[in-house]
């Protein structure tokens, strides 16, 4: 599904003295497959942009556009919207109500109209992506589960669904170090077993830069630039007004060509800036 | 958040802003008597007048005013209506079939939706320029003399001060939580009551959850730094009354006064 806004812009609480304009003409392509991170401080837009995409919000003004057709103009449903595009929102495991995990899993499947033999398959697909076994856990009841596995419940119940996009509000936020990676890790698989459309919105800038292919920075409800992490984090004093940050490995990459060495800057991965410190040292 | 919570609290400066919170509940306290002692449409008419200065006085955008009266005013209507079908007596205004509408009801109708209506009016107006804190403050202050009949009147202010501090909380959180569900397909707006009721169970069980944990982390807070309720403790900011306090109340008593012996 090919997502597209134009001038969107959104005003909370119009017409009251708390009134906030949090969108100030946003216009994004975003290409079904694609892999996009969105970037930004606290209060940027980020979250009020993303749910105009499945039709949470409507828009103050401008146009969202999903295969070209306009959902507030009655030319799509907003629940078959609402279940092509997933949205995960920050701490999604507050969301879970059910009895037991296979229940609340299959709330997402059951509302598209599934039952019997293929709502178990959808549950046993959703639970074996996020990496929990379908046997173990589906009688099980949502809150006695830990953090992450609550977690990765909601994803779960999510992915369900099977979208032809996600969008992931922080979902690492909170998590240690190896459960944000294997939840990443799976993220990434499924975006390209399945041709997922990802969209992911954070404050990890390592785990974005390494992802994404196309980053999106929010400030201020404006989009103020948007390109390959490449491009994006060439403007490093731009990000740092912004209120955002290098990732690590690039800092230190930056920091070493301060120090009068010719070295490349553009890399984001572990492996690649190591490859790149150790050829030049080596090499030069 | 789609609404507004009705009487929000809109910081400002005015001389209704400024009053002390004891001589604004009191005050208050004395014009709801008023509102029921008075017996004309002249009195209405008076109290209206003051109401609207004090309106004028306080710099509230009318605006806003207004939208915060919209959910009262289906109980007026609604009161209106009972009225002029129900209320019998005096000239008969119109028949349609076994219905009519008679002299007495317009008459009390128009009564009751006026006194309805100023008293709103009149409640909202304190609340728009009241911080939930000196509210609390006000409440305890004004409890203090039910002490000895075993009312804990700081106990009580506490527990105003925590839930009107945790509305917005509580609104924001259902919102989000109505927006995570209907992302997984969950429909809030169509089928009939049962059905809406039974569709609302996704929304409440993460709430009430929600809700639970917050209180037991605030409880979990509050005991982290010795709360223990309200044997001897001091405040950060003290309530002081000025001249303008003692105006108001007696305005107010005034007001009471005139409409009792004018007999309006």
């Amino acid at each position: 599904m090919l997502i597209e806004t134009r001038d969107l812009r959104h005003t909370y609480m119009p017409g009251t003295p708390f009134q906030v304009e949090a969108l100030k003409g946003i216009s994004v392509k975003i290409e079904q497959g694609e892999f996009v991170g969105i970037i930004g401080e606290t209060g940027s837009g980020k979250s009020t942009f993303v749910q105009h995409l499945n039709g949470l919000l409507r828009p103050s003004s401008g146009k969202i556009l999903l295969d070209g057709r306009n959902p507030w103009a009655g030319e799509i449903k907003l629940k078959k919207i609402r279940s092509s595009i997933a949205l995960l929102f920050q701490y999604p495991e507050h969301q879970l109500f059910e009895e037991t995990v296979f229940k609340d899993v299959a709330f997402g499947p059951r509302s598209l109209g599934l039952e019997g033999d293929e709502l178990e398959e959808r549950v046993r697909f959703g639970l074996e992506l996020t990496g929990l076994d379908y046997k173990f856990y589906k009688d099980r009841s949502p809150f006695n589960l830990s953090g992450g596995e609550k977690r990765r419940v909601a994803m779960a119940g999510i992915l369900a669904m099977k979208p032809e996009a996600v969008i992931l509000d922080e979902p690492t936020a909170g998590m240690d170090p190896s459960g944000r990676r294997r939840l990443m890790d799976q993220i990434e698989r499924f975006h390209k077993e399945e041709n997922l459309t990802v969209i992911l919105v954070t404050h990890n800038m390592e785990e974005v830069s390494r992802l994404a292919k196309k980053l999106y920075v929010f400030s201020g409800g404006q989009l103020v630039l948007q390109g390959t992490p490449a491009e994006i984090f060439k403007n490093t004093a731009l990000i740092r007004k912004i209120g955002l940050d290098l990732p690590p490995i690039t800092d230190l990459l930056h920091k070493l060509k301060k120090t009068g060495r010719n070295i490349r800057t553009d890399l984001f991965t572990l492996e690649e800036a190591s490859r790149e410190i150790l050829h030049h040292y080596r090499g030069g | 958040m789609r609404s507004v919570t009705l009487g929000h609290y809109l910081p400002g400066n005015s001389f209704l802003h400024k009053l002390d919170p004891r001589i604004k509940l009191s005050s208050l306290l004395l014009l709801i008597i008023a509102l029921f002692l008075i017996k004309t449409f002249w009195g209405f008419i008076l109290f209206a007048l003051f109401i609207l200065a004090v309106f004028i006085s306080s710099q509230l955008p009318w605006r806003y005013f207004l939208r915060g009266l919209k959910p009262i005013l289906y109980i007026i209507v609604f009161t209106l209506f009972l009225h002029f079908l129900f209320t019998k007596g005096g000239k008969v205004y119109l028949r349609l079939g076994a219905i009519t509408v008679e002299e007495a009801g317009v008459y009390l109708g128009a009564f009751m939706t006026l006194r309805l209506a100023l008293l709103v009016i009149t409640t909202i107006l304190i609340t728009l320029t009241t911080s939930p804190m000196s509210f609390a403050d006000g409440i305890e202050f004004l409890l203090r003399p039910f002490r000895r009949l075993g009312i804990p009147g700081h106990e009580i202010a506490m527990m105003m001060t925590i839930a009107l501090r945790f509305v917005p909380t509580l609104m924001e959180e259902s919102d989000k939580i109505r927006k995570a569900q209907m992302a997984r397909g969950a429909d809030f707006e169509t089928g009939n009551v049962f059905r809406r009721a039974r569709n609302l169970v996704p929304l409440l069980v993460p709430l009430f959850v929600s809700a639970f944990r917050r209180a037991d982390e605030l409880a979990i807070a509050m005991e982290a730094r010795c709360y223990r309720g309200g044997e001897n403790r001091t405040k950060l900011r003290k309530l002081q009354t000025a001249p303008r306090d003692y105006y108001a109340i007696a305005t107010a008593c005034g007001l009471v006064l005139g409409i009792v012996f004018s007999g309006l």
